[in-house]
């Protein structure tokens, strides 16, 4: 149990310490670039001829950010703040902080981010797995791999864009953007959730048909190499079921490696949905940093991009929790 | 060896055809024809232009002729510097251990697990209006965890070997070993890492543009996609507008894809004896 606790402590401390140094990069990084990025970002403003009360807004902000004070004690605050949950005020909506913008778009993202990704995760291990036992004998299965291919090589939003143009403009089955219906209210009903259910449709097939296809070509090779270890031909001459040995034995093995694949691809697989949600004017965090993109609100996208950093290291360190039971030998010896 | 790769010819084929129809679409057009309204606006394809035109009266084929090269450009500058930097940081990584390799290593893990397309959201926005070589800069900037972390591995296991130690024996030093005894192993291997980042990078810019961070004076085929969405292109049915930069870069991946899975077939033999 102690080693167990030692990987723990381990894969705690990198943890905090991503998030830490990728803090430090989105605090470091707006003073690189030259001038005082207030002023910058208020001249651009006010270039844009947006109105505001810009005085009030520099002074609030300067006070909170400690702006006149020194790099060093601006660092302190600003993690400061951060660790209170403090993400600072939103410029275009002033009154309101980043995190009453950024809060609503959250469970979205989640939701839709979640059940695509086990999904897909789940579905493509599974066919990659019988594909991989079986791959030379049928002329279907070797059909799999270019499509497959071909998936995974397409993004998200491209995908996105051609499955629009199919099921949202040519067949108007699906609903073109949004997450709900104008007008609709959420709330706790059937209505509303199949109202949901039917936004999320398009989005959703597009991040599970082209994460399907990475996750298949990836168990596939991996049950392709474990078909030629010493113990599967062990297990075969021990006249074992076949499914017994690719199920138990093969699969279990192959699913060490996928689930690390999962945990590295998290970053790839975030970036690639919050775009698949500005096609798709889908209200999660891509919308709002769109929006704010759009009418240059830094600190709702700085605000995005750290809970976004927050959000991936936290379920990259959630799979590593998740590790020891697959693999024993984490659970005993400790792991690397 | 690698010319008898089906894979890497294929990829490497469609990349050259795209090139070549790029710079036809460059080098025989004025600045007059590439104007906005330079052709009567939205016109199939067939109809006095190859390709159509948008709504406001560009043709699609000269766009989409510079949006390829600028697309290409990017993919080529940030995949040299993230490769250059990445490669250089994985040895000094691999080769001088210790202190350097601990601290080396916590950096390569945070930058593989934090999306760097966060970061480049952060700076696209603060630095906005900036031109296509100035977007490889910053996309070339964090693209370069990835080969440091394999470069990192592939040093550890050269170091092992017997003529790095017999160099060290002899007396070269550190620097001396890492460019004269290891890189000249890894060039191969060091071209399919190239080749990744390149897709990264022409996928990190199209990210950027559709996000509205790209390079909006320029054409890349993100900022075509981006234009064609802003006006409406398929709610007005102009489907040359924006499918013809989609398939282009979907084929852009695959044949990028392509040349990466032959470049691994024959820089690792055994992966082609399994395939």
């Amino acid at each position: 149990m102690t080693s167990y606790l030692r990987y723990l402590a381990g894969r705690a401390l990198l943890w905090l310490v991503t998030i830490f140094v990728a803090v430090t990069v989105v605090f470091v990084v707006p003073r690189l670039v030259p001038g005082d990025p207030m002023d910058a970002m208020l001249s651009r403003l006010a270039a844009a001829g947006a109105s505001l009360n810009a005085p009030q807004l520099i002074a609030q902000y300067r006070e909170l950010f400690g702006l006149d004070r020194s790099i060093g004690e601006q660092y302190v605050s600003f993690l400061r703040e951060l660790a209170r949950g403090n993400f600072g005020y939103s410029i275009n909506n002033f009154p309101s902080k980043v995190t009453d913008i950024v809060t609503p778009a959250i469970p979205w993202t989640i939701g839709l981010l979640s059940v695509t990704t086990i999904f897909s995760w789940t579905l493509g291990s599974l066919i990659g797995a019988v594909v991989g036992w079986r791959g030379g004998k049928s002329k279907f299965f070797q059909a799999l791999v270019p499509i497959a291919l071909v998936l995974y090589t397409t993004p998200y939003y491209i995908l996105a864009l051609i499955l629009i143009f199919l099921f949202a403009f040519t067949w108007r089955i699906f609903p073109l953007s949004m997450a709900f219906s104008v007008g609709a209210r959420p709330e706790l009903t059937l209505k509303f959730a199949l109202d949901v259910l039917h936004h999320a449709a398009l989005p959703a097939l597009s991040i599970i048909l082209v994460s399907l296809g990475w996750w298949f070509l990836s168990m596939r090779s991996l049950i392709t190499t474990q078909k030629g270890e010493d113990y599967i031909l062990l297990a075969e001459a021990k006249g074992l079921p076949e499914r017994h040995i690719l199920w138990r034995y093969a699969f279990r093995n192959a699913l060490l490696p996928q689930a690390t694949g999962l945990a590295l691809s998290l970053g790839h697989i975030v970036g690639g949905a919050l775009i698949t949600e500005v096609i798709f004017a889908y209200q999660g965090l891509g919308w709002v940093i769109y929006s704010a993109i759009k009418s240059l609100d830094f600190p709702v996208i700085q605000g995005s991009v750290l809970l976004l950093i927050l959000a991936v290291t936290t379920t990259n360190f959630m799979i590593d929790l998740a590790y020891p039971l697959i693999d024993p030998r984490i659970r005993q010896a400790g792991g690397e | 060896m690698l010319l008898q790769n089906r894979k890497f010819m294929l990829g490497i084929s469609v990349i050259l055809l795209l090139v070549l129809l790029g710079l036809v679409g460059t080098l025989l057009t004025s600045p007059a024809m590439r104007r906005t309204g330079a052709y009567p606006v939205s016109l199939p394809p067939g109809q006095g232009t190859p390709l159509g035109t948008d709504s406001l009266g560009r043709s699609i084929a000269i766009q989409l002729s510079e949006a390829i090269l600028k697309s290409l450009q990017v993919g080529l500058l940030a995949a040299t510097l993230g490769t250059f930097f990445g490669a250089l940081l994985g040895f000094a990584s691999g080769y001088f251990g210790k202190l350097v390799d601990a601290v080396l290593r916590v950096l390569i893990d945070v930058f593989l697990s934090v999306p760097s397309l966060v970061f480049l959201i952060l700076i696209a926005s603060l630095v906005r209006g900036v031109g296509v070589q100035a977007i490889a800069l910053i996309i070339g900037m964090f693209a370069w965890a990835s080969p440091a972390r394999q470069s990192r591995a592939q040093v550890l296991s050269l170091k092992e070997r017997t003529f790095v130690k017999l160099s060290r024996l002899s007396g070269q030093s550190g620097l001396e070993i890492v460019f004269l005894e290891l890189m000249p192993n890894m060039f191969q291997w060091l071209g399919a890492n190239f080749v990744n980042a390149f897709l990264a990078a022409v996928l990190a810019e199209a990210g950027l543009s559709l996000l509205g961070l790209g390079p909006q004076k320029e054409m890349t085929l993100g900022m075509m996609i981006y234009w064609a969405l802003s006006y409406g292109a398929i709610l007005q049915n102009l489907w040359w507008w924006w499918l013809l930069p989609v398939l282009t870069l979907m084929c852009l991946f695959l044949s990028l894809y392509l040349i990466h899975l032959g470049l691994d077939e024959v820089s690792n033999p055994r992966l082609a004896a399994q395939a």
